[in-house]
């Protein structure tokens, strides 16, 4: 698997990056268990940017847990490119994630011990692989960290936290980022900021992006949104904007999808303040 | 409030675990060596209560010399008859002992184990005082039979009707075993044979009308004291030349156990250095528990404050967590010592003493001492710790403070370690070139100390500088992996100094002690290569003086040239400047300069050995107004008196070492006319022209099979055997590192633990990008190693310079060699990394064992 034989980005033709096939994810067990996928189906398209959106505990994260090989499945089977990861053991799954998996958190995302620098790079430091001088140039300059490349995430603000982040998901050139919710602690305009750059990965780089939000106008910035609820996929939306991802979001206030419901102006779900706008 | 300490102590209970341990070790060797020597030294009591008659008389022993004379001081046995006739005495006994014979088998195999003390060899009576009875056979009766006690027996394969040969001072004989005695209490470790009195007095002691004491059984109705008082009365008229020693069976016993307290006082300081070492090693690991405590509860105190809780009560809910710990850590190691003491008795009977007592004594003072020490230790230590917990402002609990302490400035420290160090340094530099030696070792103690408190005070500043050298290599070595162990060692320099200032203490204790061991031993090396100019040292095992058979022996054996005996003499010289010595001075054959190579700052051997001529060290001679010529009062052990002109004055290394002070030595003539029948405590011997020593010593050999305990020496066997008395010592201060490090450890992997657990997200996003299980454990590894090794670096650097300082000091005594024994640094700091990698262990399992999602999302 340490093989970089598997070009980054190209790895299978059909233009699937992953791929779910009864996905499905139980907590605990007997009575008490908790069915957070259920039987989920789910194809994540090369060179696109989808995003994952569902109300709290609709198993959203869960479903990108699954596909990035950091949690187990309890049935069905999870392909990256052509490999199924269902069934690999810890150290398999571990070089997967290293090697072909690019990844960004909602906080706490670099390593304070490092700086910028050696963050940014850590994957490949820690596979032994000499990073590309010429694409890290460039993602380096493309996010704007130049000149903060000697700090500490310490001395970094939280945008810039995010961006260095970025910048090590984007670094080796995976076959597909997962970000769980990367705008979450940051303030809007770093947020847009932030969104930008996944878009520019997506369509000046040829970048594979999935992104976990609850976040309507995190999510219009995306190709593809993937409507999550009770563990089931239940709708997509090719070409979102931030009005129609929360109309459809909408639906979900209640207990379940409906094919319809009233138009409001502002609901429940906008409690971050983040700024509702077209993409 | 109190709830919500223990509360909290349960909370945490598992990481007080490790600090409890380290309290559990101080108590249990504290417990345990008091409970040890108290149950030893009440069976020995009893043993000796039991075993003294109710007043014994015995020779006066005025002077006591440091190495054994072989001199058995005796008195007359017609003495118990003029006791017999004293007033209320009912019976008086005349009791033969000595413990300068050696007894064999029919193979020449000692019957006593070698490894012990030397056969104790006496008369046979029944009294109500024996501490032996006759279990089976019968008792001796004249010349040729003998008893052996049962366990001797039993170990040695001895049965009734075998011969066994006695080679006592006066000569050998054959006894055959008629009867076999059993300890009715404690067996005392020591081989026992009985013979009848007349036999005993003329073969141990050579006259039938000797005793080494005589036994008074008292009168019904009659005191002891007051027997002792009659006794006395009707002795001391007669204005006896010799004066009798007068004990009554309480003073008899408690002289006894006197005797003993030397063992026994040894092996209690034993363990309580390992307390001590214990207690000190301990304090580190919970001062640094607690500080870590209460950094990860920075909030949760905060929000205790914000909730109204004033500082005392804060402070005080820590030393009470501390309380609780001590508590429970004392009743633990408590009981732990209660099974240390059990086994050290168990230890005991391998050596052959066999302690028959059914009950361990435990007196109020042990749980006391035991209580004291826990608990002591534990509130001494979380004092600094709840301090700083009180100092945790209301603010605390808003804002998100990851560890506090870990960037706090560490001038407070710089400036008092090196105020401390500085006055180390200036002690340690005393010491080195002061001349007295009493100032130089209270110089020496003061700056041990102080450098120590200095490099504990500065560790943390040391952390950066020395771990960024340390573990310079590892990013070049481990890449990424090896970098950031390397920046987590780095990331809070209170805590990793703490962690290694635990292994510092030992390591820097058990450096000071080996290099000075080690110039002991090549100083001494030194000196037997200087002086010693005999091929072969004939010597008894034990340093006991041997009987005459042995000199004949080797004088008769073919090859053999020059023979030179010695013999020693307690003796007490008047000096000019009205001090009196006691010492141990020496007499030699004329002959001695073929065997040893003698510096002479005035005078020379003929001088020195002379008729009434004494020689000594020239320095110990200027110090008390000693000159070539003095006219010097000394008094032999036997009480006689000789007035002895210094014939010569020699330059002697090690003149005052060894409880032998002065170098005196004189002819053995001087000596014999004074303390006749000396016996012979070695002899230097010389091939003759035409024999190889190698031939000699195969000669020597064979001639003195029929004596096991002589043995025949070179000058490398005689320095080994220095060496061996030299590993004795350090193998007691390795056994200390040993301790220190089991502690040091417990430090290591109580820091990493809680490590782990603060960089729970950190670990989980590692894994989350591609840190492999193995690569993560090296991490953890990684860091422990150059922890480990950083303390050990400190600890060993500290410990040369005590080293080379202790070397200063003893070079005073004539220990002028420096030697550092490099081969052992290198091992221990080899063994510091190996220490490292044992207490990653676990710390790293728990770590690559961590759920990747869960630790994500840890709070």
């Amino acid at each position: 698997m340490s093989t970089s034989a598997a070009a980054p980005g190209r790895a299978s033709a059909d233009g699937i990056a992953a791929r779910a096939r009864g996905l499905t994810k139980k907590y605990g067990s007997g009575g008490t268990a908790v069915l957070a996928l259920d039987s989920v189906d789910v194809d994540i398209a090369r060179g696109r940017f989808t995003a994952v959106m569902g109300p709290s505990g609709s198993g959203k994260s869960t479903l990108m847990h699954c596909l990035a090989g950091l949690d187990t499945v309890s049935a069905g089977r999870v392909w990256i490119g052509d490999t199924e990861i269902t069934g690999l053991r810890d150290r398999e799954l571990t070089r997967l994630r290293r090697d072909r998996i690019g990844f960004m958190f909602q906080s706490f995302n670099l390593v304070p011990t490092l700086n910028a620098l050696e963050n940014i790079t850590l994957p490949m430091d820690i596979a032994g692989r000499r990073p590309d001088q010429e694409w890290l140039d460039e993602v380096i300059d493309t996010l704007g960290l130049r000149d903060r490349l000697k700090h500490r995430p310490s001395q970094l603000s939280g945008g810039q936290q995010q961006r260095v982040a970025c910048a090590r998901a984007l670094a080796s050139r995976p076959e597909l980022i997962f970000a769980d919710e990367p705008t979450g602690n940051l303030d809007s305009r770093a947020g847009l900021e932030l969104l930008g750059f996944l878009r520019d990965a997506v369509d000046s780089l040829g970048q594979t992006v999935v992104m976990v939000t609850h976040d309507p106008g995190a999510a219009a910035h995306s190709d593809l949104v993937l409507y999550l609820a009770d563990g089931r996929v239940v709708d997509e939306m090719e070409h979102p904007t931030a009005a129609a991802v929360l109309d459809r979001m909408r639906l979900f206030a209640g207990s379940g999808p409906r094919p319809s419901g009233p138009r409001a102006a502002r609901g429940p779900l906008d409690e971050d303040g983040v700024a509702v706008e077209g993409a | 409030m109190l709830r919500a300490t223990l509360r909290s102590f349960l909370a945490h209970k598992g990481r007080l675990l490790l600090s409890a341990l380290a309290v559990v070790l101080s108590v249990a060797f504290v417990a345990g060596s008091l409970i040890f020597s108290d149950t030893v030294s009440r069976t020995f009591d009893r043993l000796f209560a039991s075993a003294s008659a109710d007043v014994t008389v015995a020779p006066r022993q005025g002077l006591r010399s440091a190495v054994p004379t072989g001199v058995v001081p005796t008195l007359p046995a017609s003495l118990a008859r003029q006791v017999a006739e004293v007033d209320g005495v009912a019976a008086a006994h005349v009791d033969v002992a000595v413990r300068n014979a050696t007894v064999v088998d029919s193979r020449n195999k000692p019957v006593g184990p070698t490894t012990g003390a030397p056969a104790v060899v006496s008369n046979w009576q029944v009294t109500g005082h024996s501490p032996v009875r006759l279990t089976s056979g019968r008792a001796p009766r004249g010349d040729g039979e003998a008893l052996l006690d049962a366990d001797t027996a039993r170990h040695a394969h001895a049965r009734i009707g075998d011969e066994l040969t006695i080679r006592a001072q006066p000569g050998t004989f054959r006894v055959r075993i008629v009867g076999l005695a059993t300890f009715t209490t404690t067996h005392p470790g020591t081989a026992r044979v009985f013979l009848d009195t007349p036999t005993a007095q003329t073969r141990l002691l050579g006259s039938a009308d000797r005793a080494t004491s005589i036994s008074v059984d008292a009168a019904e109705g009659v005191p002891r004291t007051e027997l002792k008082r009659r006794i006395g009365r009707a002795l001391g008229t007669g204005g006896h030349a010799l004066t009798y020693d007068l004990k009554t069976a309480d003073e008899q016993a408690k002289s006894a156990a006197e005797s003993l307290g030397g063992f026994l006082g040894i092996v209690k300081y034993v363990m309580l250095g390992f307390a001590g070492i214990a207690v000190l090693v301990g304090i580190f690991l919970i001062v640094n528990t607690f500080a870590m405590l209460i950094a990860q509860r920075t909030r949760e105190l905060g929000l205790l404050r914000a909730l109204g809780a004033d500082r005392r009560q804060v402070r005080r809910s820590v030393l009470m967590e501390a309380a609780l710990l001590g508590l429970a850590g004392s009743t633990l190691g408590l009981a732990a010592g209660i099974g240390m003491a059990a086994g050290l008795l168990r230890l005991m009977s391998a050596f052959r003493v066999n302690l028959r007592t059914a009950e361990l004594v435990v007196g109020w003072g042990t749980p006391v001492a035991a209580y004291a020490v826990g608990i002591g230790i534990t509130l001494v230590a979380a004092c600094l710790p709840a301090r700083r917990a009180a100092a945790v402002s209301p603010m605390a609990a808003l804002t998100d403070v990851e560890t506090a302490g870990a960037e706090r400035p560490l001038r407070g420290r710089a400036v008092a370690g090196a105020l401390v160090g500085a006055a180390g340094a200036a002690a340690l530099a005393g010491c080195a070139v002061v001349h007295r030696t009493a100032t130089a070792v209270s110089l020496l103690g003061a700056g041990v100390v102080l450098t120590l408190v200095a490099t504990v005070t500065a560790g943390p500043l040391l952390v950066r500088p020395l771990i960024r050298v340390l573990g310079g290599a590892f990013p070049a070595l481990f890449g990424p992996i090896g970098r950031m162990s390397q920046r987590n060692a780095l990331r809070n320099p209170r805590r990793t100094g703490a962690t290694a200032s635990a292994l510092m203490v030992g390591l820097a204790l058990v450096g000071g002690m080996s290099v000075a061991g080690a110039s002991l031993a090549r100083s001494v090396d030194h000196q037997i290569e200087k002086t010693l100019g005999a091929d072969f040292v004939v010597q008894n095992r034990y340093f006991q003086p041997f009987p005459p058979e042995v000199t004949d022996r080797v004088r008769n054996t073919p090859g053999v040239g020059t023979v030179v005996r010695q013999r020693f003499a307690a003796v007490a010289v008047t000096l000019p400047d009205g001090r009196r010595v006691r010492t141990t001075a020496a007499g030699y054959d004329p002959q001695l300069d073929a065997v040893a190579h003698i510096d002479y700052v005035h005078g020379g051997t003929a001088a020195a050995l002379a008729d009434g001529r004494v020689a000594m060290d020239a320095g110990f001679a200027g110090k008390h107004g000693v000159r070539p010529g003095s006219v010097l009062p000394v008094e032999f052990e036997s009480g006689r008196r000789a007035r002895l002109t210094v014939g010569a004055l020699t330059n002697q290394d090690m003149a005052e070492g060894f409880g032998i002070e002065g170098g005196v030595y004189f002819g053995i003539g001087t000596l014999e006319k004074y303390v006749p029948g000396t016996p012979d405590a070695a002899l230097y011997v010389n091939a003759a022209p035409g024999t190889s020593p190698d031939r000699l010593r195969s000669q020597l050999t064979k001639a003195l099979a029929p004596y096991p305990d002589a043995q025949v020496r070179d000058q490398a066997d005689y320095k080994e055997l220095v060496h061996d008395q030299i590993a004795v010592l350090l193998r007691l201060v390795y056994a200390l590192l040993g301790l220190a490090i089991v502690i040091a450890v417990l430090g290591v992997v109580n820091t990493l633990a809680l490590s782990v657990v603060e960089r729970t997200r950190e670990i989980g996003l590692l894994r989350a990008i591609g840190l492999t299980r193995r690569q993560l454990r090296r991490m953890i590894r990684l860091e422990s190693v150059v922890i480990a090794v950083f303390g050990a670096v400190l600890g060993l650097a500290l410990g040369l310079v005590w080293g080379v300082c202790a070397q200063r000091v003893l070079a005073l005594r004539g220990i002028g060699l420096l030697t550092i024994p490099w081969s052992t640094i290198v091992t221990v700091v080899v063994g510091a990394a190996v220490v490292g990698v044992v207490a990653a262990l676990l710390p790293a399992l728990r770590a690559s064992r961590m759920n990747v999602l869960a630790a994500i999302a840890h709070e």
